[in-house]
């Protein structure tokens, strides 16, 4: 064998893999973002994922991969939801879906997930259904993540909220639901129920539901007050800005609280016109004014430096798209993309956020075989949350906050995190 | 009691001007003019630029609303219902078009999220236990206003009897002299300015978002096909028995059966009685 004879197959061999190299280089990992666009907490997501990929591409991106943003709208609308993630399988053919979308559009979507099996990491949605579909398919689901609290866990602290301040502080022994027939508000009330009486020992006088296109609440308002009840509780996703004007507006002499998707933003006091004092809602976090750790400011530093129009803080989703598709990539990266073992680098991914020492946020994910202690069950590929204090081990599922009349919000419960306390309006009469 | 008869008072009167405007343009133009609820949409937004993004005098907002809810209703009619003439189910088809037409433009200079009117003036009254803002009674005392004024107009004016003579007999107006274009395009300006107000105290009442124009629509058409398409009256009246059986609903029987009732209501009504309670079609 010649020295030129040895060298032909070496030569050829390097040549084809730099050719392989320079060609897998030049693919872009396709990253599928799924939510409405013209939302605020879609655009909320949206911008995260624009944020996160910009950061990972200028450190080089993912094992010398740049990433691609492909985007498509569900306008928060099922069927368009299913149309959107259809897209972006067959025609953009992504590699991984970031989703903003509400429960209703990813309940919609699920089955075309389940059949084209694309990881994917939903941000907004709370459905604990989904996660009993994982628990239930632990195969099927291994693609799926969940990073906001499921709902169940976020009315088990709610339940934690009656009994200490709405029972122990306030005195209120009952409660009125205004709930919107949604299946979102079906399923809040029917934990809310079950749980408020027995546990937080408030008594549900009435429950109220309303059709989502109802613009004139005044008589709802009036079978409330009628109900005898010490607290209204409000379910209210579609048209919660409308809702909470029209209390304030009517200066109804209860207490509201509850689930108001609208108080969750930054512009619900421009929105509602200053009229939305007094309103207090459970919220995922991280909340509309939850003081934050030093990684998710500088988030949102970037993120005001970058967009000027609204929402001009990030919705809760916003934070869990930033640090979640962020933590999905750098799965893909550690098992070189997002084929088999994906799910299980997944699963190992745990980002403890600490704020002045302390664990202040954590998106770490639910084992499948772990039981989670207050409620007994588990939560597999949810985000790791905490429901009881110190919360030492993840951050809360959810805050309450309470917008004053000085147009602020201040988170109120639980106390770790609170930075204001919850007040009545001024209209409302003590008890 | 109290409460049924303080809110379905201050609804129906809403409801009752709303209703005014649509049921003019059918009478003397014979078109259902399906972007009449964009009319709404458009005061609203226009009071709520006015007086809450440019901090300008409520007045100053209201006026505006009106007059650009004027502007649209006679643009409306040089570009669409007049090169289409003659042609209902075109004239509806595309007002019904350019109602989302509208509708988009509002979410693009305005977002899309649900904006809420400040109160024209501040302020509750509390009645047996029954809370009313003095925003609403101020809005229906002038819905009120403007109907006996649209009422006396049509009676008393020579352009109101014009107009009547055109929904009568268009044929016979214009032997008699009366120019049917320059009396339609009069009524279509009407509509489009009690349109604009009707937005403004419907927001005012509700809230503001550029999806507001569909039930008020329906609502609408549900007084003017009860009532009997042109009948002033009849709609003032069956504006009153649709608000009532709206708040008597939520307050009796089931809040999520609200808009239920009325689209019943429509059905019965179209199948047992098309003339409606007061039915014709020329303006009385």
């Amino acid at each position: 064998m010649t020295i030129k004879s040895w060298l032909k197959p070496v030569v050829s061999g390097v040549a084809i893999s730099a050719i392989s190299m320079a060609s897998l280089a030049a693919e872009p990992i396709k990253v599928g973002f799924i939510g409405s666009m013209s939302s605020d907490s879609g655009l909320s997501g949206l911008r995260a994922a624009e944020i996160a990929i910009d950061e990972i591409n200028n450190t080089g991106g993912v094992n010398g991969q740049q990433v691609e943003l492909v985007t498509a709208d569900t306008r928060e609308d099922p069927t368009e939801g299913i149309k959107a993630y259809e897209f972006l399988a067959e025609s953009a053919e992504v590699d991984f879906i970031v989703s903003s979308s509400i429960d209703d559009v990813s309940l919609a979507w699920m089955p075309r997930f389940l059949e084209y099996q694309i990881p994917t990491l939903d941000t907004w949605a709370s459905y604990v259904g989904i996660i009993d579909m994982v628990k239930d398919d632990p195969e099927g689901m291994k693609n799926y993540f969940m990073n906001v609290a499921s709902d169940e866990a976020l009315a088990t602290l709610y339940i934690n909220f009656g009994a200490d301040v709405l029972k122990a502080k306030m005195g209120f022994e009952s409660v009125v639901i205004l709930a919107e027939d949604t299946a979102f508000g079906e399923a809040i009330t029917g934990l809310v129920t079950e749980a408020l009486a027995p546990v937080a020992g408030i008594e549900v006088k009435e429950v109220i539901k309303y059709d989502i296109t109802t613009n004139d609440f005044a008589p709802l308002f009036s079978k409330a007050e009628q109900s005898g009840a010490d607290f209204i509780y409000q379910i209210s996703t579609v048209n919660a800005a409308g809702l909470s004007a029209q209390y304030v507006k009517l200066q109804v002499p209860l207490a509201m609280t509850g689930v108001n998707v609208a108080a969750l933003g930054h512009e619900y006091w421009t929105d509602t016109g200053g009229a939305g004092a007094g309103i207090s809602t459970l919220s995922p976090i991280p909340a509309v004014g939850l003081d934050l750790d030093p990684v998710s400011a500088e988030f949102v530093a970037t993120y005001q430096s970058r967009y000027t129009s609204r929402p001009v803080m990030p919705h809760f989703n916003g934070f869990n798209v930033y640090h979640g598709l962020k933590q999905a990539l750098a799965a893909a990266g550690e098992v070189g993309g997002f084929g088999d073992g994906w799910s299980a680098a997944m699963e190992k991914q745990d980002l403890k956020l600490m704020k002045d020492g302390e664990l202040w946020l954590r998106y770490g994910w639910w084992q499948h075989d772990e039981i989670e202690p207050v409620t007994g069950r588990t939560y597999p590929h949810n985000i790791r949350f905490d429901l009881s204090e110190p919360f030492d081990d993840g951050a809360p599922s959810m805050v309450v906050v309470q917008w004053h009349e000085d147009g602020k919000p201040y988170v109120v419960y639980p106390e770790k995190y609170a930075n204001g306390e919850f007040v009545l309006p001024s209209w409302v009469p003590a008890k | 009691m109290t409460q049924i008869i303080i809110q379905g008072m201050l609804l129906s009167g809403l409801y009752a001007l709303i209703a005014i405007g649509f049921t003019l343009i059918f009478s003397v133009g014979r078109v259902l003019n399906l972007a009449y609820g964009a009319y709404l949409m458009i005061g609203g937004y226009v009071y709520f630029y006015i007086s809450q993004q440019l901090g300008l005098p409520k007045g100053i907002g209201l006026i505006l609303a009106a007059a650009v809810g004027c502007l649209a209703g006679l643009l409306k009619y040089r570009f669409i219902a007049k090169p289409l003439k003659g042609n209902h189910v075109a004239i509806e088809i595309a007002t019904l078009i350019l109602a989302i037409v509208i509708q988009s433009a509002i979410i693009l200079v305005f977002g899309e999220s649900t904006k809420i009117l400040h109160s024209l003036v501040p302020g509750i009254v509390r009645l047996e236990g029954v809370t009313a803002p003095w925003s609403n009674i101020l809005a229906t005392g002038l819905s009120w206003v403007l109907i006996i004024a649209v009422f006396i107009f049509v009676r008393q004016s020579h352009t109101g009897r014009a107009m009547l003579a055109v929904s009568q007999d268009p044929k016979g107006a214009a032997i008699c002299g009366i120019n049917g274009e320059w009396i339609n395009m009069v009524t279509w300006g009407i509509s489009g300015l009690l349109g604009g107000v009707a937005g403004v105290f419907f927001a005012s009442y509700t809230q503001l978002s550029p999806f507001m124009w569909v039930g008020p629509l329906i609502v609408t058409v549900a007084i003017v096909i009860v009532g009997g398409i042109g009948s002033i009256i009849g709609t003032l009246i069956v504006a009153h028995i649709i608000g009532f059986l709206e708040v008597i609903v939520v307050s009796y029987i089931a809040p999520e059966l609200r808009g239920i009732f009325t689209m019943l209501l429509i059905i019965l009504f179209l199948i047992f009685r098309p003339r409606g309670l007061f039915g014709r079609e020329e303006l009385a």
